[in-house]
């Protein structure tokens, strides 16, 4: 027994002892860290257009043009467009442009009480409608190629179905189309965010609104973290532990948490608007979504879609957004399956060289 | 009644006669009654509202040896409604009773109105608080699941796993589970949503009281302001719809297409506003 016993004991001592140095590594890493480090968004761009908070960016070019239309990217409200580029070697945008596409991307800004009022028309008829404008009246051309995430996958599936003539080409990543296939594929950890708004009446989401002003950040915040427990409990103790082998790895893990932390408050009424119209009533793919007095139907896009899911995205679970393959009017339609979740498609090491060359290939093949 | 109460009425009692022989004494006493065989007219006001005063006294003495059997606070009643486990426990016993009766009795149309939205909102304080007790509840009795399902995990391996990692990674992946599998179910979503739906109405009311404020104080109310806002936000899309209508028939005119003027800033003025 006392045999058996002794590698135990000093195993136990040397963990402690790894455990000591790393946590004294750690320190001595963080208190290096300095807030220019950890800096997100740092691309080179310019800003091109600008209509209350909602700002075009147009990036500089950093290869050759191999794509003659350029491409808008749209992030949707519920996080920062940042996530596009939260550092130099984690970056959509910086892999587009090395592939030599001439990049937008329209930042919404931070809502604020004052636009409680804004609407999806807002967003899809004015805010969406002029950044292409914009676009087009600078290049001359009738149309653009647009780029929507998640709920800015939204806003750009109906701005497509709405001005057909002023889109060439549609991809979509994350985007969720179908919101009632979120157990479609039975798994547990997929699709919280369905199951907790379906839970709310209207009469809740208004009262939540008309107390808030917003949908606030704080909340949609705490609901992403009810969706991984794990991921929550373990963030700020193991899993900053096991960045401390690494300054690169924390470094990315501090970027992270500086793009979290800036959640903004989605504007009430267009709140409204995805919790009850879209979540609850599932009005998008039943082509019942009205929009300033239209209805959005999906079947009047028909340029090229390329819809980009990630196989674990249990935001979004995949079944939701490729419900789009059965709805869209276009009849050049192709989706790509990318390994990893929401975020991780755009932020993971692996995903880097697979996302912006899988959009450029097929870019390429419709320019 | 009960002797404690009794003896609490008694007391009150005591101290209102006491108030009234000191603010009113009796009539020329320690005065020579002789010199003034007439009362002046003030002690003629006293007099009279030393009568009124006596016979209010003696009403709600009545009223208050009348009271049922257990109104009056007693000594563990005051301990139960001050206690904040009471406050926030599921059923707030007294002090949530007797909101409840003040809240529920009758309503003037200008008495008392502030002191209603104070009571209201003091309800509606209790009652998010209890919902965040029944939701905290929940999970308590999620994390029992979780530990339970790990101590038998630990007990299905044969004890203990070699490190300290190898033993978190086995809490937090058990904990994943358990937690995914509860946050689904029924109770915790309904607690989650009555919680925030609490929280909600108490905030509104929290702006009742602020917007009362606000009026009296001469203060542009919140929900002034938002209708201000709104107002604002639809006179733009009106503006904007009559400037897309103005360009449009601008452009059947020209014979080239021309774009509508856009909002830019001055950051930008070479390519949003050149064009027409």
């Amino acid at each position: 027994m006392t045999a058996r016993r002794k590698p135990s004991a000093a195993q136990a001592i040397t963990e402690l002892d790894d455990l000591n140095l790393k946590l004294a590594r750690g320190q001595r890493m963080l208190n290096r860290v300095k807030d220019e480090d950890v800096q997100i968004a740092t691309a080179d761009k310019e800003v091109v257009f600008r209509e209350d908070k909602t700002t075009l960016y147009r990036y500089k070019s950093t290869a050759a043009r191999t794509i003659g239309v350029p491409v808008l990217v749209a992030y949707g409200q519920i996080g920062r467009y940042t996530m596009t580029d939260l550092q130099e070697d984690r970056s959509m945008l910086r892999n587009l442009l090395a592939l030599g596409v001439d990049v937008y991307a329209v930042d919404w800004g931070s809502p604020t009480r004052g636009d409680r009022w804004l609407t999806f028309e807002d967003y899809v008829d004015v805010y969406l409608a002029d950044c292409v404008e914009h676009i087009c009246r600078t290049h001359g051309i009738p149309a653009v190629n647009l780029l929507g995430i998640c709920e800015g996958g939204v806003f750009s599936l109906c701005y497509a179905a709405l001005y057909p003539q002023r889109v060439k080409n549609l991809i979509l990543t994350i985007t969720p189309v179908d919101f009632h296939q979120d157990q479609a594929e039975g798994r547990l950890n997929h699709g919280f965010i369905n199951l907790w708004t379906r839970s709310l009446t209207d009469e809740d989401i208004d009262r939540l609104i008309e107390a808030n002003g917003n949908l606030p950040g704080e909340l949609m915040s705490h609901v992403f973290s009810q969706m991984t427990p794990g991921a929550t409990l373990s963030k700020y103790n193991v899993g900053l532990l096991d960045t401390f082998d690494d300054e690169k790895k924390l470094l990315n893990f501090l970027r992270m948490e500086k793009w979290l932390a800036d959640r903004p408050h989605h504007p009430g009424e267009a709140a409204k608007q995805l919790l009850v119209n879209l979540y609850k009533n599932n009005e998008l793919v039943r082509g019942e979504f009205r929009l300033g007095g239209r209805t959005v139907d999906l079947g009047d896009i028909k340029a090229p879609v390329l819809n980009v899911f990630a196989k674990d995205d249990h935001i979004i679970p995949p079944k939701t957004t490729q419900a789009l393959r059965g709805v869209v009017g276009s009849k050049d339609y192709t989706e790509i399956g990318l390994e990893g979740g929401h975020v991780g498609v755009f932020v993971s090491g692996k995903s880097q060289g697979v996302l912006g060359k899988g959009i450029v290939d097929w870019l390429r093949q419709r320019d | 009644m009960s002797d404690v109460n009794k003896a609490m009425g008694e007391a009150w009692l005591a101290g209102q006669q006491a108030m009234l022989k000191a603010f009113f004494p009796q009539p020329g006493a320690g005065r020579d009654n002789k010199e003034h065989p007439e009362a002046s007219p003030l002690e003629e006001e006293f007099s009279a509202l030393r009568d009124t005063w006596q016979a209010s006294v003696a009403k709600w003495s009545e009223f208050a040896r009348d009271a049922s059997p257990g109104e009056m606070p007693t000594p563990e009643k005051l301990r139960e409604m001050f206690s904040p486990a009471s406050w926030t426990g599921p059923g707030s016993g007294v002090l949530d009773a007797a909101l409840q009766r003040v809240l529920e009795g009758p309503r003037y149309a200008t008495l008392w109105d502030l002191d209603r939205k104070v009571m209201e909102l003091q309800k509606l304080t209790l009652q998010r608080d209890k919902e965040v007790a029944a939701y905290q509840a929940v999970l308590q009795k999620a994390w029992n699941l979780v530990f339970e399902r790990f101590t038998k995990a630990l007990q299905a391996e044969g004890g203990p796993a070699p490190t300290w990692r190898a033993l978190t990674d086995k809490w937090l992946a058990v904990a994943n589970d358990t937690l995914i599998e509860v946050h689904r179910s029924d109770e915790f979503v309904d607690a989650q949503r009555r919680m925030l739906r609490a929280a909600s109405d108490r905030h509104l009311q929290e702006r009742r009281i602020a917007e009362a404020w606000c009026e009296a104080s001469h203060v542009p109310t919140r929900s002034e302001v938002d209708e201000l806002q709104r107002l604002v936000v639809e006179l733009r899309r009106e503006v904007r719809a009559l400037r897309r209508a103005a360009n449009a028939g601008g452009a059947a005119e020209a014979a080239t297409p021309p774009a509508r003027k856009s909002r830019s800033t001055a950051k930008t003025p070479r390519t949003t506003r050149k064009s027409t």
